[in-house]
Protein backbone atom coordinates (compact mmCIF):
# COMPACT_ATOMS: atom_id res chain seq x y z
CA UNK A 1 0.00 0.00 0.00
CA UNK A 2 2.79 2.64 0.92
CA UNK A 3 5.14 1.76 -2.19
CA UNK A 4 1.60 1.86 -4.57
CA UNK A 5 1.37 5.34 -2.65
CA UNK A 6 4.92 5.97 -3.08
CA UNK A 7 5.03 5.56 -6.96
CA UNK A 8 2.10 8.12 -7.47
CA UNK A 9 3.45 10.59 -5.30
CA UNK A 10 6.68 10.36 -7.65
CA UNK A 11 4.56 10.26 -10.54
CA UNK A 12 3.00 13.76 -9.61
CA UNK A 13 6.79 15.07 -8.99
CA UNK A 14 7.56 13.92 -12.42
CA UNK A 15 4.69 15.17 -13.99
CA UNK A 16 4.59 18.77 -11.65
CA UNK A 17 8.37 18.53 -13.13
CA UNK A 18 6.78 18.38 -17.05
CA UNK A 19 4.05 20.41 -16.65
CA UNK A 20 6.32 23.73 -14.80
CA UNK A 21 9.24 23.09 -18.02
CA UNK A 22 6.28 23.18 -20.53
CA UNK A 23 4.53 26.32 -18.68
CA UNK A 24 7.60 28.03 -18.40
CA UNK A 25 8.69 27.34 -22.30
CA UNK A 26 5.30 28.41 -23.45
CA UNK A 27 5.22 31.79 -21.40
CA UNK A 28 8.77 32.82 -22.55
CA UNK A 29 7.69 31.92 -26.12
CA UNK A 30 4.85 34.21 -25.57
CA UNK A 31 6.99 36.82 -23.90
CA UNK A 32 9.40 36.88 -26.84
CA UNK A 33 7.50 36.24 -29.87
CA UNK A 34 6.81 39.98 -30.53
CA UNK A 35 10.46 41.45 -29.72
CA UNK A 36 11.81 38.51 -31.77
CA UNK A 37 9.49 39.11 -34.45
CA UNK A 38 10.39 42.79 -34.59
CA UNK A 39 14.46 42.16 -34.26
CA UNK A 40 13.93 39.39 -37.14
CA UNK A 41 14.89 41.42 -40.06
CA UNK A 42 17.49 43.29 -38.55
CA UNK A 43 19.09 39.71 -37.56
CA UNK A 44 18.17 38.56 -40.72
CA UNK A 45 20.54 41.31 -42.69
CA UNK A 46 22.65 41.33 -40.09
CA UNK A 47 23.32 37.49 -40.22
CA UNK A 48 22.58 37.05 -43.85
CA UNK A 49 25.98 35.78 -45.03
CA UNK A 50 25.12 32.44 -45.22
CA UNK A 51 28.34 31.38 -47.62
CA UNK A 52 30.11 31.73 -43.89
CA UNK A 53 33.28 33.96 -44.06
CA UNK A 54 36.47 32.78 -42.87
CA UNK A 55 39.95 35.09 -42.29
CA UNK A 56 41.01 32.57 -45.71
CA UNK A 57 38.42 33.27 -47.58
CA UNK A 58 38.02 36.16 -49.63
CA UNK A 59 38.41 37.35 -53.51
CA UNK A 60 39.82 34.35 -55.52
CA UNK A 61 42.18 36.11 -57.82
CA UNK A 62 42.88 33.68 -61.48
CA UNK A 63 45.73 33.97 -63.89
CA UNK A 64 44.84 32.79 -67.74
CA UNK A 65 47.76 30.88 -68.96
CA UNK A 66 45.51 30.19 -71.96
CA UNK A 67 45.52 34.14 -73.40
CA UNK A 68 47.90 33.68 -76.85
CA UNK A 69 48.84 37.58 -77.92
CA UNK A 70 50.14 36.34 -81.28
CA UNK A 71 48.95 38.11 -83.35
CA UNK A 72 45.66 37.10 -85.31
CA UNK A 73 46.82 34.48 -88.08
CA UNK A 74 44.52 33.72 -91.15
CA UNK A 75 42.22 30.80 -89.84
CA UNK A 76 40.26 33.64 -87.45
CA UNK A 77 36.51 34.30 -87.76
CA UNK A 78 34.43 37.66 -87.59
CA UNK A 79 31.73 35.90 -85.14
CA UNK A 80 32.27 33.50 -82.58
CA UNK A 81 31.69 32.82 -79.11
CA UNK A 82 32.19 34.99 -76.12
CA UNK A 83 33.90 33.51 -72.62
CA UNK A 84 32.11 35.41 -69.90
CA UNK A 85 34.59 36.07 -67.12
CA UNK A 86 34.10 35.78 -63.35
CA UNK A 87 35.39 37.98 -60.72
CA UNK A 88 38.53 38.23 -60.00
CA UNK A 89 39.28 36.38 -63.17
CA UNK A 90 42.18 37.54 -65.87
CA UNK A 91 40.19 37.29 -68.90
CA UNK A 92 42.65 39.19 -71.40
CA UNK A 93 46.07 41.13 -72.44
CA UNK A 94 45.77 44.75 -73.52
CA UNK A 95 48.32 45.89 -75.89
CA UNK A 96 49.23 49.42 -77.29
CA UNK A 97 52.97 49.30 -78.77
CA UNK A 98 52.89 53.11 -79.18
CA UNK A 99 52.66 53.88 -75.21
CA UNK A 100 54.75 50.73 -74.40
CA UNK A 101 51.67 49.13 -72.36
CA UNK A 102 51.50 45.53 -72.29
CA UNK A 103 49.20 44.39 -69.07
CA UNK A 104 46.93 41.53 -67.89
CA UNK A 105 42.99 42.62 -67.58
CA UNK A 106 41.27 41.21 -64.78
CA UNK A 107 37.76 41.26 -64.44
CA UNK A 108 36.35 43.54 -61.90
CA UNK A 109 38.15 46.22 -60.00
CA UNK A 110 39.20 45.82 -56.60
CA UNK A 111 42.44 47.13 -54.82
CA UNK A 112 44.00 43.66 -54.61
CA UNK A 113 43.42 42.99 -58.79
CA UNK A 114 44.45 46.55 -58.95
CA UNK A 115 48.10 45.43 -57.69
CA UNK A 116 48.03 42.83 -60.27
CA UNK A 117 47.07 44.88 -63.49
CA UNK A 118 44.02 46.73 -65.50
CA UNK A 119 40.84 46.36 -64.65
CA UNK A 120 37.74 46.11 -66.48
CA UNK A 121 34.59 47.11 -64.79
CA UNK A 122 32.09 44.57 -64.63
CA UNK A 123 29.72 46.42 -65.20
CA UNK A 124 30.94 47.28 -68.74
CA UNK A 125 30.65 45.14 -72.20
CA UNK A 126 32.33 42.37 -72.01
CA UNK A 127 34.80 42.14 -75.04
CA UNK A 128 33.15 41.03 -78.52
CA UNK A 129 29.76 42.66 -77.33
CA UNK A 130 28.35 45.96 -78.63
CA UNK A 131 28.90 48.55 -76.34
CA UNK A 132 31.59 50.45 -74.37
CA UNK A 133 34.39 48.41 -72.32
CA UNK A 134 35.77 50.42 -69.71
CA UNK A 135 39.34 49.60 -68.02
CA UNK A 136 41.36 51.28 -65.41
CA UNK A 137 44.44 50.83 -63.59
CA UNK A 138 46.84 52.48 -61.67
CA UNK A 139 49.07 55.41 -62.85
CA UNK A 140 52.00 55.27 -61.11
CA UNK A 141 52.24 51.02 -62.34
CA UNK A 142 50.55 49.83 -65.21
CA UNK A 143 48.75 53.00 -66.79
CA UNK A 144 51.72 55.32 -66.36
CA UNK A 145 51.92 55.68 -69.74
CA UNK A 146 48.19 55.97 -70.97
CA UNK A 147 48.45 59.91 -72.15
CA UNK A 148 51.27 58.79 -74.19
CA UNK A 149 48.39 57.52 -76.19
CA UNK A 150 47.55 59.54 -79.26
CA UNK A 151 44.06 59.74 -81.37
CA UNK A 152 45.39 56.38 -84.49
CA UNK A 153 47.62 54.51 -82.19
CA UNK A 154 46.08 51.09 -82.11
CA UNK A 155 44.95 49.03 -78.87
CA UNK A 156 44.81 45.11 -78.97
CA UNK A 157 43.22 43.12 -76.47
CA UNK A 158 43.56 39.31 -76.30
CA UNK A 159 41.32 36.69 -75.01
CA UNK A 160 40.98 33.33 -74.65
CA UNK A 161 38.20 33.57 -77.35
CA UNK A 162 39.35 36.07 -79.81
CA UNK A 163 41.40 39.64 -80.55
CA UNK A 164 40.26 42.49 -80.91
CA UNK A 165 41.69 45.74 -82.19
CA UNK A 166 41.00 49.29 -81.85
CA UNK A 167 42.21 52.75 -82.61
CA UNK A 168 42.72 55.45 -80.38
CA UNK A 169 39.89 58.69 -81.38
CA UNK A 170 40.75 60.67 -78.50
CA UNK A 171 42.54 61.97 -75.16
CA UNK A 172 39.76 62.85 -72.54
CA UNK A 173 40.05 64.16 -69.19
CA UNK A 174 37.01 64.01 -66.36
CA UNK A 175 36.22 64.32 -63.02
CA UNK A 176 36.00 61.02 -60.83
CA UNK A 177 32.42 62.10 -60.52
CA UNK A 178 31.80 62.10 -63.71
CA UNK A 179 30.50 58.89 -65.51
CA UNK A 180 29.89 60.16 -68.74
CA UNK A 181 33.23 57.62 -70.13
CA UNK A 182 32.17 54.90 -68.30
CA UNK A 183 28.54 55.11 -68.89
CA UNK A 184 27.04 51.66 -71.70
CA UNK A 185 27.65 52.85 -75.59
CA UNK A 186 25.90 51.95 -78.36
CA UNK A 187 28.52 51.41 -80.92
CA UNK A 188 31.24 49.57 -79.71
CA UNK A 189 33.88 51.28 -77.78
CA UNK A 190 36.79 50.83 -75.44
CA UNK A 191 37.56 53.36 -72.61
CA UNK A 192 41.40 53.28 -70.89
CA UNK A 193 41.51 55.95 -67.93
CA UNK A 194 43.54 56.50 -64.72
CA UNK A 195 44.41 58.88 -62.05
CA UNK A 196 46.33 62.40 -63.24
CA UNK A 197 49.46 61.47 -62.59
CA UNK A 198 50.33 63.95 -59.32
CA UNK A 199 53.31 64.25 -57.31
CA UNK A 200 52.46 63.12 -54.10
CA UNK A 201 48.59 61.71 -52.91
CA UNK A 202 45.48 61.34 -55.04
CA UNK A 203 43.76 63.13 -58.14
CA UNK A 204 40.06 63.35 -58.63
CA UNK A 205 41.02 64.31 -61.99
CA UNK A 206 40.70 61.47 -64.63
CA UNK A 207 42.85 60.76 -67.73
CA UNK A 208 42.38 58.32 -70.40
CA UNK A 209 41.70 57.68 -74.18
CA UNK A 210 38.47 56.83 -75.78
CA UNK A 211 39.11 53.90 -78.86
CA UNK A 212 36.67 52.90 -81.57
CA UNK A 213 36.63 49.10 -82.44
CA UNK A 214 38.88 48.07 -85.29
CA UNK A 215 38.48 44.54 -86.21
CA UNK A 216 37.05 41.90 -83.70
CA UNK A 217 38.14 38.36 -84.88
CA UNK A 218 37.08 35.29 -82.84
CA UNK A 219 39.41 32.13 -82.47
CA UNK A 220 37.30 29.23 -84.78
CA UNK A 221 35.69 26.61 -82.76
CA UNK A 222 35.30 26.46 -78.97
CA UNK A 223 37.05 30.00 -78.62
CA UNK A 224 39.87 28.48 -77.26
CA UNK A 225 43.12 30.29 -78.19
CA UNK A 226 45.28 26.96 -77.97
CA UNK B 1 -6.64 18.68 0.95
CA UNK B 2 -3.72 19.95 3.17
CA UNK B 3 -1.24 18.90 0.55
CA UNK B 4 -3.04 20.65 -2.31
CA UNK B 5 -3.15 23.24 -0.52
CA UNK B 6 0.63 23.92 0.09
CA UNK B 7 1.25 22.31 -3.32
CA UNK B 8 -0.59 25.42 -5.68
CA UNK B 9 1.55 27.64 -3.73
CA UNK B 10 4.59 25.89 -4.35
CA UNK B 11 3.98 25.48 -8.06
CA UNK B 12 2.61 29.42 -8.35
CA UNK B 13 6.40 30.11 -6.29
CA UNK B 14 8.37 28.10 -8.64
CA UNK B 15 7.06 29.68 -11.78
CA UNK B 16 7.71 32.98 -10.80
CA UNK B 17 11.16 31.84 -8.98
CA UNK B 18 11.98 30.57 -12.95
CA UNK B 19 11.55 34.04 -14.27
CA UNK B 20 13.07 36.00 -10.93
CA UNK B 21 16.13 33.50 -11.98
CA UNK B 22 16.03 34.44 -15.48
CA UNK B 23 15.52 38.08 -14.71
CA UNK B 24 18.46 38.27 -11.96
CA UNK B 25 20.93 36.69 -14.66
CA UNK B 26 20.00 38.26 -17.22
CA UNK B 27 20.68 41.83 -15.48
CA UNK B 28 23.30 40.85 -14.00
CA UNK B 29 25.16 39.33 -17.20
CA UNK B 30 24.37 42.65 -18.54
CA UNK B 31 26.24 44.78 -15.91
CA UNK B 32 29.35 42.37 -15.48
CA UNK B 33 29.63 40.42 -18.79
CA UNK B 34 28.26 42.75 -21.10
CA UNK B 35 28.75 46.01 -20.52
CA UNK B 36 32.17 45.22 -19.26
CA UNK B 37 35.36 46.68 -20.83
CA UNK B 38 37.05 44.02 -19.87
CA UNK B 39 34.96 41.53 -21.88
CA UNK B 40 36.32 43.86 -24.73
CA UNK B 41 39.43 43.47 -23.68
CA UNK B 42 39.19 39.61 -23.59
CA UNK B 43 37.62 39.31 -27.36
CA UNK B 44 40.95 42.22 -28.20
CA UNK B 45 43.07 39.45 -26.92
CA UNK B 46 41.89 36.27 -28.31
CA UNK B 47 40.72 37.36 -31.68
CA UNK B 48 44.28 39.06 -32.26
CA UNK B 49 42.75 42.12 -33.55
CA UNK B 50 45.91 43.73 -33.50
CA UNK B 51 47.10 41.57 -36.18
CA UNK B 52 43.94 41.73 -38.20
CA UNK B 53 43.87 45.16 -37.81
CA UNK B 54 47.41 45.99 -39.11
CA UNK B 55 46.93 43.39 -41.99
CA UNK B 56 44.47 45.60 -43.25
CA UNK B 57 46.53 48.60 -43.17
CA UNK B 58 49.32 47.38 -44.24
CA UNK B 59 46.66 45.87 -47.30
CA UNK B 60 45.45 49.52 -47.78
CA UNK B 61 48.94 51.63 -47.68
CA UNK B 62 50.17 49.47 -49.81
CA UNK B 63 47.40 49.63 -52.69
CA UNK B 64 47.05 53.33 -51.79
CA UNK B 65 51.04 53.85 -52.43
CA UNK B 66 49.88 52.88 -56.28
CA UNK B 67 47.82 55.88 -56.83
CA UNK B 68 49.66 58.24 -53.66
CA UNK B 69 53.14 57.48 -55.10
CA UNK B 70 53.83 57.70 -50.97
CA UNK B 71 55.60 54.33 -50.01
CA UNK B 72 53.36 52.61 -47.41
CA UNK B 73 56.03 52.22 -44.70
CA UNK B 74 55.71 56.16 -44.78
CA UNK B 75 52.54 55.42 -42.81
CA UNK B 76 53.24 51.99 -41.26
CA UNK B 77 56.10 52.34 -39.51
CA UNK B 78 55.14 54.38 -37.00
CA UNK B 79 51.76 52.36 -36.32
CA UNK B 80 53.22 48.88 -35.06
CA UNK B 81 50.70 46.22 -34.03
CA UNK B 82 51.84 47.60 -30.51
CA UNK B 83 49.84 50.91 -30.91
CA UNK B 84 47.07 49.39 -32.69
CA UNK B 85 46.59 47.19 -29.73
CA UNK B 86 46.92 50.20 -27.83
CA UNK B 87 44.54 51.94 -29.79
CA UNK B 88 41.68 49.46 -29.76
CA UNK B 89 41.57 49.16 -25.87
CA UNK B 90 41.42 52.60 -25.85
CA UNK B 91 38.85 53.01 -28.15
CA UNK B 92 36.52 50.49 -25.68
CA UNK B 93 38.13 52.60 -22.46
CA UNK B 94 37.28 55.80 -23.91
CA UNK B 95 33.75 54.25 -24.73
CA UNK B 96 33.17 53.24 -20.88
CA UNK B 97 34.32 56.47 -19.94
CA UNK B 98 31.80 58.35 -21.62
CA UNK B 99 29.03 55.76 -20.64
CA UNK B 100 30.00 55.74 -17.31
CA UNK B 101 29.65 59.76 -17.09
CA UNK B 102 33.59 60.30 -16.47
CA UNK B 103 33.40 62.05 -19.85
CA UNK B 104 30.84 63.88 -21.51
CA UNK B 105 31.37 63.04 -25.19
CA UNK B 106 33.03 60.06 -26.96
CA UNK B 107 36.07 60.87 -29.56
CA UNK B 108 38.05 58.20 -29.96
CA UNK B 109 41.47 59.19 -30.74
CA UNK B 110 45.13 58.05 -30.87
CA UNK B 111 48.66 59.21 -30.32
CA UNK B 112 49.73 60.41 -33.96
CA UNK B 113 53.01 62.57 -32.98
CA UNK B 114 55.27 59.52 -34.74
CA UNK B 115 53.13 59.46 -37.75
CA UNK B 116 52.87 63.01 -38.62
CA UNK B 117 56.57 63.50 -37.90
CA UNK B 118 57.39 60.69 -40.82
CA UNK B 119 54.77 62.33 -43.40
CA UNK B 120 56.72 65.76 -42.91
CA UNK B 121 59.73 64.20 -42.87
CA UNK B 122 58.68 62.49 -46.44
CA UNK B 123 57.51 65.11 -48.14
CA UNK B 124 60.16 67.41 -46.71
CA UNK B 125 62.81 65.01 -48.31
CA UNK B 126 61.37 64.19 -51.30
CA UNK B 127 60.86 68.40 -52.12
CA UNK B 128 64.49 68.66 -51.06
CA UNK B 129 65.05 66.39 -53.81
CA UNK B 130 63.17 66.74 -56.66
CA UNK B 131 63.10 70.52 -55.90
CA UNK B 132 59.79 70.80 -55.13
CA UNK B 133 58.75 74.06 -54.66
CA UNK B 134 56.94 73.79 -50.42
CA UNK B 135 54.24 76.30 -50.92
CA UNK B 136 50.60 76.34 -50.06
CA UNK B 137 49.81 73.30 -52.40
CA UNK B 138 52.75 71.60 -50.59
CA UNK B 139 51.44 72.45 -47.19
CA UNK B 140 47.68 70.98 -48.00
CA UNK B 141 49.65 67.85 -49.94
CA UNK B 142 51.22 67.32 -46.50
CA UNK B 143 47.98 67.80 -44.32
CA UNK B 144 45.95 66.15 -46.54
CA UNK B 145 48.06 62.88 -46.32
CA UNK B 146 48.20 63.18 -42.52
CA UNK B 147 44.18 63.58 -41.91
CA UNK B 148 43.56 60.77 -44.57
CA UNK B 149 45.73 58.26 -43.02
CA UNK B 150 44.92 58.80 -38.97
CA UNK B 151 41.24 58.63 -40.32
CA UNK B 152 42.26 55.47 -41.82
CA UNK B 153 44.01 54.21 -38.74
CA UNK B 154 40.82 55.03 -36.90
CA UNK B 155 38.69 53.52 -38.38
CA UNK B 156 40.79 50.47 -38.51
CA UNK B 157 41.22 50.30 -35.36
CA UNK B 158 37.88 51.15 -33.66
CA UNK B 159 37.50 47.00 -34.26
CA UNK B 160 33.95 47.40 -32.22
CA UNK B 161 32.75 50.20 -34.15
CA UNK B 162 32.02 52.38 -31.10
CA UNK B 163 32.43 55.31 -32.76
CA UNK B 164 29.60 54.44 -35.48
CA UNK B 165 27.84 53.14 -31.84
CA UNK B 166 28.09 56.28 -31.02
CA UNK B 167 26.84 58.55 -34.01
CA UNK B 168 23.84 56.86 -34.29
CA UNK B 169 23.16 57.56 -31.00
CA UNK B 170 23.35 54.24 -29.27
CA UNK B 171 25.99 54.96 -26.88
CA UNK B 172 23.78 57.15 -25.32
CA UNK B 173 20.89 55.04 -25.12
CA UNK B 174 23.26 52.56 -23.06
CA UNK B 175 24.19 55.16 -20.85
CA UNK B 176 21.21 55.75 -19.86
CA UNK B 177 19.97 52.47 -19.06
CA UNK B 178 23.15 51.49 -17.20
CA UNK B 179 21.80 53.66 -15.14
CA UNK B 180 18.38 51.20 -14.43
CA UNK B 181 20.74 48.54 -14.12
CA UNK B 182 22.13 48.73 -10.67
CA UNK B 183 18.28 49.33 -9.41
CA UNK B 184 17.09 46.72 -11.85
CA UNK B 185 20.36 43.98 -9.94
CA UNK B 186 19.14 45.06 -6.60
CA UNK B 187 15.01 44.47 -7.30
CA UNK B 188 15.59 41.67 -9.15
CA UNK B 189 17.61 40.03 -6.15
CA UNK B 190 15.31 40.90 -3.49
CA UNK B 191 12.60 39.45 -5.70
CA UNK B 192 14.17 36.26 -6.12
CA UNK B 193 15.18 36.15 -2.33
CA UNK B 194 11.33 37.11 -1.26
CA UNK B 195 10.33 34.04 -3.37
CA UNK B 196 12.64 31.42 -1.77
CA UNK B 197 12.04 33.11 2.02
CA UNK B 198 7.91 32.17 0.89
CA UNK B 199 9.06 28.90 -0.62
CA UNK B 200 11.00 28.30 2.51
CA UNK B 201 8.16 29.03 4.33
CA UNK B 202 5.64 26.87 2.53
CA UNK B 203 8.15 23.95 2.98
CA UNK B 204 9.44 24.63 6.54
CA UNK B 205 8.03 21.46 7.66
CA UNK B 206 9.17 19.42 5.09
CA UNK B 207 12.44 20.75 3.96
CA UNK B 208 13.26 17.96 1.32
CA UNK B 209 10.14 19.56 -0.59
CA UNK B 210 11.84 22.71 -0.66
CA UNK B 211 14.82 20.86 -2.51
CA UNK B 212 12.27 19.45 -4.91
CA UNK B 213 10.79 22.94 -6.09
CA UNK B 214 14.33 25.05 -5.20
CA UNK B 215 15.69 22.84 -7.73
CA UNK B 216 12.59 22.41 -10.17
CA UNK B 217 12.59 26.55 -10.56
CA UNK B 218 16.76 26.49 -10.84
CA UNK B 219 16.83 23.60 -13.46
CA UNK B 220 14.24 25.40 -15.53
CA UNK B 221 15.42 28.36 -15.58
CA UNK B 222 19.24 26.95 -16.47
CA UNK B 223 17.77 25.57 -19.20
CA UNK B 224 15.66 27.67 -20.90
CA UNK B 225 18.59 30.18 -21.31
CA UNK B 226 20.63 26.96 -21.93
CA UNK B 227 19.18 25.89 -24.70
CA UNK B 228 19.08 28.74 -27.16
CA UNK B 229 22.74 29.09 -26.38
CA UNK B 230 23.18 25.53 -27.37
CA UNK B 231 21.65 26.25 -30.88
CA UNK B 232 23.47 29.70 -31.40
CA UNK B 233 27.07 27.46 -30.72
CA UNK B 234 25.86 24.22 -33.07
CA UNK B 235 24.55 26.25 -35.92
CA UNK B 236 27.30 28.75 -35.52
CA UNK B 237 24.64 31.26 -36.27
CA UNK B 238 27.00 34.26 -35.54
CA UNK B 239 29.56 33.49 -38.43
CA UNK B 240 26.59 34.63 -41.03
CA UNK B 241 27.52 38.31 -39.81
CA UNK B 242 27.80 40.01 -43.18
CA UNK B 243 30.82 42.69 -42.61
CA UNK B 244 33.82 40.63 -43.76
CA UNK B 245 36.65 42.98 -42.77
CA UNK B 246 38.77 40.92 -40.89
CA UNK B 247 39.12 42.95 -38.03
CA UNK B 248 35.47 43.52 -37.59
CA UNK B 249 34.06 40.33 -38.10
CA UNK B 250 37.00 39.09 -35.76
CA UNK B 251 36.44 41.29 -32.91
CA UNK B 252 31.68 41.36 -33.49
CA UNK B 253 32.07 37.94 -34.26
CA UNK B 254 34.63 36.84 -31.27
CA UNK B 255 32.24 39.66 -29.00
CA UNK B 256 28.68 37.53 -29.56
CA UNK B 257 30.47 34.38 -29.37
CA UNK B 258 32.26 34.94 -26.05
CA UNK B 259 28.95 36.17 -24.53
CA UNK B 260 27.13 33.32 -25.91
CA UNK B 261 29.79 31.05 -23.96
CA UNK B 262 29.57 33.03 -20.91
CA UNK B 263 25.69 32.82 -20.82
CA UNK B 264 25.92 29.16 -21.66
CA UNK B 265 28.69 28.86 -18.37
CA UNK B 266 26.32 30.47 -16.42
CA UNK B 267 23.26 28.42 -17.45
CA UNK B 268 24.81 25.27 -17.38
CA UNK B 269 25.82 26.10 -13.58
CA UNK B 270 22.09 27.37 -12.76
CA UNK B 271 20.59 24.04 -14.59
CA UNK B 272 23.82 21.71 -12.70
CA UNK B 273 22.73 23.00 -8.99
CA UNK B 274 19.39 22.74 -9.83
CA UNK B 275 19.63 18.85 -10.96
CA UNK B 276 21.76 18.48 -8.09
CA UNK B 277 18.89 19.62 -5.75
CA UNK B 278 16.36 17.31 -7.53
CA UNK B 279 18.81 14.27 -6.97
CA UNK B 280 18.87 15.44 -3.39
CA UNK B 281 15.67 15.36 -3.17
CA UNK B 282 15.98 11.79 -3.99
CA UNK B 283 18.13 10.46 -2.00
CA UNK B 284 16.22 12.43 1.11
CA UNK B 285 12.76 10.53 -0.46
CA UNK B 286 14.44 7.54 -0.59
CA UNK B 287 15.91 7.53 3.07
CA UNK B 288 12.43 8.85 4.25
CA UNK B 289 10.62 5.74 2.67
CA UNK B 290 13.42 3.49 3.86
CA UNK B 291 13.37 4.58 7.46
CA UNK B 292 9.79 4.73 7.38
CA UNK B 293 9.27 1.26 6.04
CA UNK B 294 11.97 0.06 8.94
CA UNK B 295 9.87 1.60 11.74
CA UNK B 296 6.48 -0.44 10.90
CA UNK B 297 7.69 -3.19 9.82
CA UNK B 298 4.03 -5.14 9.41
CA UNK B 299 3.89 -2.67 6.22
CA UNK B 300 6.06 -4.70 3.49
CA UNK B 301 3.32 -8.04 4.33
Amino acid sequence: MAKTKQKGNALIYVMTGIFMAILCVAVSIALLTVPYEKAQTYLNIIFMNQERFTADQGLVITENENISTDLPSGDMEETGEIIRPSFGEQYAVLRCEAAQIEVPVYWGSSAELLDRGACQSSASTVLGETGNAVIDAHVNTFFANLTQIEPGDEIVLFTEYGVFTYTAREQVTFQNTDKKYILPTENDQLTLYTCEAQVLGTSTTRVGVVCDLKSKLFYPGEGAAE
Amino acid sequence: MKKIRLYLPNVLLTFLLVFALLGTECVLFAKYVVLNADTFRTVAEEQDLKTKAYATLEKEFTSNANTTGIPAEVFLDPVDTDALHQGILDSVSQAFDYLNGKSSDYAFTMDFTELENAVNTFFSDYAEENGYEKDEAYDEKVTSAISSAESRILFVADTFKLSTIYRNGWLEKAKKYIGYLNPAAMGMIAVTAALLVLLIVCNRKQMAHLAYWLGLASAIAGLLLLLPCIYLTATDYFTAFVMSDPQIFAAVVGFLQLLTGRAMLMAGITAGIGILLLVLFGILRHKAASDSQQSSPDDGN
